[in-house]
């Protein structure tokens, strides 16, 4: 065996032993900005629970039901090479992992509504109660009535359970032009 | 592979799947109602101050457009096989100030694979430049895209295989529901049980077994022709088409750091 594949087989195996413990996860600005320099690569790897983002309207004095906001659209032949709708829609519910991570960070007692994850989710909440649209595909499945004002919870949910856990539920909020 | 073979289809394939990801930031430039950066900026460190100042001119309004439409020129450069140092070095910056416009990564894995590509040929023509030898400049940067290529498989499949849920097949079938096209049909083959860890199986011992790729060519082959429709499975269930173009970008240097 020469050099060259001892060294392919020590790494590896350096990486593999890597991944049998937990880590101490750094944490900081500009890491958070530069990440994709020191990529983990754990994709899509353990069940558990997820962040969902919930809103609802108030028109004419009445509130409606609860409407989850998640990315969910038809997948198009073309979507192969073009696909900004479906990706930006992932990125939302990106942004609303995010989101619960902060709030997990968050000291007791400060004010969430400092955060600007916090700030992006409000207008996220507020697009998709205006009936915004993932390109073609509405952010939630029904069609609401105009609303004057607004609210929206950040829920813990494990896939294929009926549990949910409240996270966060915003103050009642005025819709903007 | 042939150096020569090898640099020219990563760099057509670089092009392209920057291309295709240019083209997609364009039409965000509409579709996105919910970014914004002056919220978006007070997340970027206040010191250096000149960070703050560069980023309000480039990763919004015309700036914003005037780095696209570069970027787009330089995977066009790329797809016709032209590069140069200069080159290397701003498509590397622009792809820094995207990580900054996009809160570090539009599209998660796909942004990292995309900028290990941009970084490896940074290196290559770095190196190549100040030695004075361009093969070893594209030595250098190809065997650091093939590191992280095959090492995103192996820790991609190790990390699976070591979970329970994966390996009775439950975690397939819950992130497929969960996908953006998703849930599957109530009558979907993956909800057997059985099946459901089979497939897990499979593809996640593919992905432990990559590294097998750098000990003998043939398995790199192996490897680099069944990994396009692992990808495509991917994208067909979770959407996720820049996964695709970025990982197939790498192949070419996967198959030229291949032993024998």
């Amino acid at each position: 065996m020469d050099l060259t594949a001892v060294l392919i087989l020590a790494y590896f195996a350096l990486l593999f032993i890597t991944l049998l413990w937990s880590s101490k996860v750094i944490q900081g600005p500009w890491l958070f900005f530069l990440r994709a320099f020191f990529p983990n690569w754990k994709f899509f790897h353990a069940v558990g629970h997820v962040p969902h983002l919930y809103v609802r309207g108030q028109a004419a004095g009445e509130w409606t039901g609860w409407y989850q906001v998640y990315p969910r659209l038809p997948r198009r032949w073309h979507h192969l090479f073009h696909n900004p709708a479906v990706n930006l829609a992932l990125s939302h519910q990106n942004l609303v992992d995010h989101f619960a991570s902060d709030l997990n960070a968050l000291p007791d007692g400060a004010d969430a509504s400092q955060l600007p994850t916090y700030r992006l989710v409000t207008r996220l909440a507020h697009q998709a109660i205006q009936g915004d649209r993932w390109g073609d595909t509405p952010m939630i499945a029904v069609t609401l009535p105009r609303v004057e004002r607004f609210q929206f919870e950040l829920r813990m949910e494990l896939p294929a359970s009926t549990r949910s856990e409240l996270m966060l539920q915003s103050p009642v909020l005025a819709v903007w032009d | 592979m042939d150096l020569q073979i090898a640099t020219r289809l990563f760099l057509a394939l670089l092009g392209w799947s920057l291309l295709l990801q240019t083209a997609e930031f364009f039409r965000l430039l509409t579709l996105d109602r919910v970014g914004s950066w002056p919220i978006q900026r007070e997340e970027v460190p206040s010191r250096p101050v000149w960070v703050r100042s560069v980023l309000d001119h480039v990763v919004q309004g015309p700036g914003y457009v005037a780095l696209l439409t570069l970027r787009l020129g330089m995977a066009l450069a790329l797809l016709s096989g032209w590069v140069s140092v200069g080159l290397a070095v701003a498509l590397f910056v622009s792809s820094v100030l995207l990580l900054f416009r996009w809160r570090g990564a539009f599209n998660g894995g796909s942004d990292f694979m995309t900028l290990v590509s941009v970084t490896g040929l940074l290196i290559a023509q770095l190196t190549g430049h100040f030695t004075d030898n361009p093969t070893l400049g594209w030595r250098a940067g190809l065997w650091y895209v093939t590191v992280y290529v095959v090492s995103s498989y192996f820790v991609s499949g190790w990390v699976k295989l070591l979970r329970p849920e994966w390996r009775h097949g439950h975690a397939l079938t819950v992130f497929l529901d969960g996908g953006v096209y998703g849930p599957l049909p109530a009558g979907s083959l993956y909800r057997h049980p059985a099946l459901a860890a089979g497939v897990s199986w499979s593809f996640t011992v593919w992905e432990g077994c990559f590294p097998l790729a750098l000990v003998d060519v043939r398995i790199a082959w192996f490897m680099c022709c069944t990994a396009p429709v692992f990808h495509y499975l991917v994208y067909w269930y979770l959407g996720l088409n820049r996964f695709f173009w970025a990982w197939l970008a790498t192949y070419p240097a996967v198959l030229y750091c291949a032993l024998g």
